[in-house]
């Protein structure tokens, strides 16, 4: 019925600007709307390291090695990042990954576990940790979703409590994997490029599909935007919480074989501030840490950016303590950066 | 498995700071007029220490959270520095183990002569070691030791059962015969092995001359925990004659509880070596007579000995052509009598 | 103070602006605006949503700088370059969207910014105590000035902030859509206190869809459409209402219901409501409801209407009573058996509570209905985009375009939205709470008429609405809600709006 308004031309021409910044597909809208495009600070960013690494360390930086040096790096802290972005989209935060890697890296490599592996196979270690890892993720989730404790405190709970765990079970001890299976799984070559790397990629390609097409994933980013209205809405906001926990606590399960099989070793010491690590990545990345909105791509650039950092500064023997002076300066930036954009969004 | 001095009660809060800030806890560098010996300014020719061909040596440690760790990186760059034929290049401190395994990686991608490692786990840090003597880089490792010979050509190892031999001798040493002594022992981390080796060799050394430890308690390496352990202890024991403490670091609390509490009826001996024990032993004003050394000049002797393997040349009073496997260094024990002696390479915690 | 003005003057102004910009990346949202305000008058600012209004106030608040244009406060030629100024200036506002800090006090949220204090020690006795006077002076001194500010129901809360703004020395007073929170004593009330205000040359800026208000307590009208004002300073009482709906939409509408059907519905009961309770709050409440049925849930804010209607929909959970959908009995406090059953409900707080306002439209839309475009978990975007492209399109949503965000949709396009979410859903029983707050005339027919071809295509509908004469308008049923308890049940045609007004006030007719 409003089809018969004369549409004044004021009212056109805001309409045909609104409809235009919203139509996907075309020209170089359509650059600006893809996932590169939304990232484009961070491609940047990452051009800009790769280029000081190129002009202050030569083909030291540019050869192949250093870059699969790089990947092997950013492999394990990357698989944790992914299952952070989807707890962050989601509303939450998790402060116990690095505390859930330790005691899965130590339950998977107790004298019974390799016993159990030795006599069937490695993969019971992979289970093993994956299981440990799924089930901090389940204390975690449930504590949130239905006891009613903030995430911060929860998983401050988890972070003492599973480091404490893998020190009681490890007597503070490293523990040696004895099961060269397992070991020279995930160091095979394929193409010159190690299993460990290509198991990043799958994590970061699975968590992408994950988020960005299927059900789970829209639902991740409705708890996390408006949880009362996705609650009207008809999703079951706490499961659906609780899962998002699982899945981080699983991907710390994955982070903590790869880095089994990096040291061959368990230690309660594993993932030391592997949390502000993973947040500090997610949040780079271009994910709210209010929730409800976030990019795998943004976290998988966050933790090339801060691993590309490292080596940048170890190849040209910088010090850690100005690395992470210019950490703290590249997150503040990115969140000015996000806040930004944000306000210019929302002032419409 | 050697010493991990692990702080975990600090890991978020000091994990904040440090992303937003920067590590604050570097080492006082200001030990200038240290004195390592050796270097190629003052090589008599024919020498060891005459400059040879150029040698490239990949240096890695743990994070410098303490004196002692700091000391060991610094004594590292001071040693290289006095070699014109020496370039190190230094991995800044970590305590994270997948860090520590990327820089020996990018040291092998950098095909460098040797590298000097103080694994912050020594059985994690074995697989890239490894790695690099398959790659034909010979690997020196310090202190800390990896759970496979074949992961290092040379091993440079302290003596911590040694360290609790040294203090319990020294004990024995000042008591009259026959007399029956109190003896307390302040410990450090007691789930380490390497605090078990120290008392252990504390005990043994101690049986020889009939003594055994009265009093024990354990703190933790920091100044703080040193103030606690040695409180409470002070209180068990109205009454001490010798007093063994573990670790300087933790000394410097231990030292204000004695003060606190007003007591100054027994010797005390400290451990691992600080400069700072040290000026208190010189000045001869504490209950702190002598301390054990546990030398943090170990990644230092570590870049010499990486050079020598490098070069092909072989230590000099040895026979040997090679150098040697493994090198175990003693645990002196310093008094006032000899305090000069060691002063300068003593580490400021 | 009444006179005919149809032209801005400057004598006797005390707030002039003058073609005032303000552009947003991609919109222009003021194209030139001039307002003037006299000390002692209730000026009424109407438009349709998206008309500007909102950033005219925020523009008058210093929330946002002009790109062009004067203002010329008491005389003099300002610019105000924060917030803080324009409250200094003696600018207050009230939004609709209330600020204040709910765990606070009455008294503290009162003096917020301004606190009492001596030496920097608040003087909590004295606040609390002006406090008391404030409210007194609003009529409302049962609110305790030490009690927190988030156990106020919105009118409640609506007071505090008058008595904020009251609290500062204010001379011009800005309320955008204040009554849309009260029931009809507390707008009464209100209007008692603008009068009382104006007496004291206090000047009012008064924000409202409803016209019949602005004819009570307005003196002149400004009437803005798309960034521009249409007339400015029309005098209340002599322009008539078919003139200023012509002058906010461009067109000449009347406020209708649709037809209700000539049979009255006798298909099968799909809602079955029996003994519903929620402690504290409603108790023994019967409905049901047939298919093709409307039936309107009526009552003062606070009665329990939502609670009610939240209760059936498992958001809340039942402390007693059953909910029974096609013969089959819901579980107690499950939104998602709720959904499965084939319910759904349009909530009051569209904004916080209904969407997901960064979010496309095309995803507000199918966020209930994932399950029917995935398979094994993964999403078919391109049949979402069709199929919420053919329902938007159907229910006319403006602009078109399932991609944008529903944020840049004005408030009756994002009810569509809400109501197309449970189209999609084909679902047997719709809930809707206040169906057209925040919604502009125009919009309102067409949500009206949606909401009665929804009922004749065989859904079940309970309407909850504040406004009586909706109430009776759309429903074929009416229940009257007070305090909690179903005061009265009877065919819509069978009461009126004293009727239902006494019941709702007194519990009988």
């Amino acid at each position: 019925m409003t089809d018969n308004i004369p549409a004044s031309d004021e009212t056109a021409r805001v309409e045909a600007a609104a409809q235009e910044t919203t139509r996907e597909g075309t020209g170089a809208l359509a650059v600006l709307n893809s996932s590169v495009g939304r990232n484009a600070g961070l491609v940047v960013a990452l051009v800009i390291l790769c280029v000081v690494g190129a002009a202050t360390a030569g083909d030291r930086f540019t050869s192949t090695d250093n870059a699969l040096t790089i990947l092997r790096y950013a492999a394990t802290i990357g698989v944790v990042s992914v299952g952070m972005t989807f707890v962050i989209i989601g509303g939450g935060i998790d402060l116990s990954v690095g505390a859930i890697l330790a005691l899965s890296s130590v339950w998977c490599t107790t004298l019974a576990t390799q016993q159990m592996a030795q006599d069937s196979t490695w993969l019971v270690m992979v289970g093993v940790a994956l299981a440990v890892g799924a089930a901090c993720g389940l204390v975690n989730g449930l504590l949130i979703a239905y006891g009613g404790v903030v995430p911060f405190i929860a998983t401050l709970a988890m972070l003492a409590s599973a480091r404490g765990l893998a020190e009681i079970i490890s007597n503070k001890k490293t523990q040696i994997v004895q099961v060269p299976e397992f070991i020279d799984f995930f160091n095979k070559e394929i193409l010159g490029v190690q299993i460990s790397i290509y198991v990043f990629a799958l994590v970061a390609i699975v968590g992408w599909v994950l988020l960005n097409r299927t059900t789970f994933g829209r639902r991740t980013i409705a708890v996390g935007g408006n949880p009362e209205a996705a609650r009207l809405a008809g999703i079951n906001v706490k499961w659906h919480t609780v899962m998002l926990y699982v899945l981080l606590g699983v991907c710390c399960g994955i982070a903590a074989v790869l880095l089994i099989a990096r040291t061959s070793t368990g230690s309660s010491t594993h993932g030391l501030l592997y949390e502000l690590e993973a947040i500090a990545a997610v949040v780079i990345g271009g994910t709210l840490l209010s929730g409800g909105r976030g990019t795998i791509v943004g976290t998988v650039f966050g933790v090339l950016i801060f691993s590309i950092l490292t080596n940048v500064f170890v190849l040209n023997n910088r010090s850690q303590s100005e690395q992470q002076l210019l950490k703290g300066a590249i997150i503040v930036a990115a969140v000015l950066l996000q806040q930004r954009l944000a306000s210019r969004n929302s002032s419409t | 498995m050697k010493s991990i001095r692990n702080r975990f009660g600090v890991t978020l809060v000091a994990g904040l700071s440090v992303l937003a800030l920067g590590a604050c806890t570097g080492n006082d560098s200001g030990d200038d007029d240290k004195k390592l010996g050796g270097g190629t300014s003052q090589a008599d020719s024919g020498s060891n220490d005459e400059a040879g061909d150029k040698v490239v040596i990949g240096f890695s440690a743990p994070a410098a959270d303490h004196g002692w760790m700091g000391s060991i990186t610094e004594s590292a760059k001071k040693v290289a520095e006095q070699y014109d034929d020496v370039e190190l290049r230094v991995a800044d401190g970590t305590n994270d183990v997948s860090l520590q395994i990327s820089q020996v990686e990018t040291f092998i991608n950098d095909g460098v002569d040797a590298i000097v490692l103080l694994p912050f786990d020594g059985a994690a840090m074995t697989p890239v070691a490894l790695k690099a003597m398959d790659a034909g880089i010979p690997v020196i490792n310090v202190d800390r030791e990896f759970d496979d010979p074949n992961a290092a050509r040379v091993t440079i190892l302290g003596d911590n059962y040694g360290m609790g031999v040294s203090a319990g001798a020294y004990i024995c040493s000042q008591l009259d015969e026959g007399a029956d002594a109190v003896v307390a022992e302040i410990a450090g981390i007691d789930s380490l092995p390497l605090t078990q080796d120290r008392s252990q060799g504390f005990e043994d050394a101690l049986s020889e001359c009939g003594q055994d430890v009265d009093n024990r308690v354990a703190a933790e390496f920091t100044v703080e925990s040193g103030e606690k352990a040695a409180g409470n202890l002070l209180q068990a024991a109205p009454k001490i004659d010798f007093l063994w403490n573990h670790d300087d670091d933790q000394g410097v609390g231990v030292l204000q509880a004695i003060k606190n509490a007003g007591r100054d009826e027994f010797v005390m001996i400290g451990g691992a070596g600080s400069a700072n024990a040290m000026r208190d032993i010189q000045a001869d004003n504490t209950v702190l007579k002598a301390t054990v050394i546990y030398p943090s000049t170990q990644a230092a002797d570590g870049i010499k000995l990486a050079r020598l393997l490098v070069q092909g040349k072989a230590l000099g009073d040895l026979v040997e052509v090679e150098v040697p496997r493994t090198v175990q260094l003693y645990a002196p024990v310093v008094t006032k009598d000899n305090v000069d002696q060691f002063i300068d390479t003593a580490f400021e915690s | 103070m009444s006179e005919p003005m149809t032209a801005p003057t400057s004598a006797g102004a005390l707030l002039q602006m003058t073609g005032i910009v303000k552009e947003f990346p991609g919109v222009r949202a003021l194209g030139g605006v001039d307002l003037d305000v006299r000390a002692g008058e209730v000026h009424c600012l109407l438009g349709q949503n998206g008309a500007g209004k909102s950033t005219l106030i925020k523009v008058l608040a210093a929330v946002h700088q002009p790109d062009e244009g004067t203002i010329v406060w008491d005389g003099q030629e300002v610019s105000l370059s924060s917030p803080q100024a324009a409250l200094r200036s003696g600018i207050a506002t009230i939004y609709q969207e209330l600020d204040l800090v709910p765990h606070l006090s009455v008294a503290e949220n009162i003096f917020l910014g301004h606190e009492l204090s001596t030496a920097g020690f608040s003087q909590r006795l004295r606040a609390n105590r002006m406090a008391r006077e404030l409210l007194t002076r609003l009529g409302h001194s049962e609110i305790s000035p030490t009690r927190s500010v988030g156990s106020l129901a919105p009118a409640g809360q609506q007071i505090v902030s008058m008595a904020r703004a009251l609290s500062r020395d204010t001379r011009l007073l800005i309320l955008d859509e204040p009554s849309a929170v009260l029931d009809q004593e507390g707008v009464a009330n209100l209007f008692r206190v603008i009068r009382s205000l104006t007496a004291d040359g206090v000047a009012v800026v008064y924000i409202s869809h409803r016209l019949e208000e602005i004819r009570q307590i307005g003196d002149r009208i400004t009437v803005l459409k798309d960034g521009r004002t249409v007339a400015t300073g029309l005098p209340v009482a002599e322009t008539p209402t078919p003139e200023l709906i012509k002058l906010m939409t461009g067109r000449a509408i009347e406020y209708v219901f649709p037809q209700r059907p000539t049979v009255a519905a006798d298909g099968e009961v799909v809602l079955d409501v029996q003994d519903l309770s929620l402690s504290g709050v409603f108790s023994g409440v019967n409905l049901s409801v047939r298919a093709g049925e409307i039936v309107g849930l009526a009552g003062l804010v606070g009665a329990g209407r939502s609670e009610v209607l939240e209760t059936v929909y498992g958001a809340r959970r039942a402390s007693s009573g059953t909910v029974t959908v096609n013969g089959r009995r819901l579980p107690r406090g499950s939104v998602t058996a709720s959904v499965k059953a084939g319910v759904g409900l349009a909530p009051e707080e569209r904004k916080s509570q209904g969407l997901l306002l960064d979010e496309a439209v095309y995803r507000n839309v199918t966020v209930s209905s994932l399950g029917a475009f995935s398979r094994g978990g993964f999403l078919n975007r391109a049949a979402e985009k069709r199929r919420a492209q053919e329902l938007t399109t159907s229910l006319d949503v403006r602009p078109s375009g399932v991609t944008r965000a529903v944020r840049t949709l004005s408030g009756g396009n994002q009810q569509k939205v809400v109501l197309a979410r449970w189209l999609l859903r084909e679902c047997r029983v719709l809930l809707l709470d206040e169906p057209t707050r925040g919604v502009d005339v125009g919009a309102r027919t067409e949500i009206y008429q949606l909401v009665r071809s929804l009922a004749d295509s065989g859904v079940a509908v309970v309407v909850v609405s504040s406004e009586v004469e909706e109430v009776l308008g759309l429903a074929d049923r009416v229940l009257v809600v007070r305090e909690g308890e179903v005061v009265h049940e009877a065919a819509a045609t069978d009461l009126d709006e004293s009727t239902v007004l006494d019941l709702v006030m007194e519990g009988r007719a």
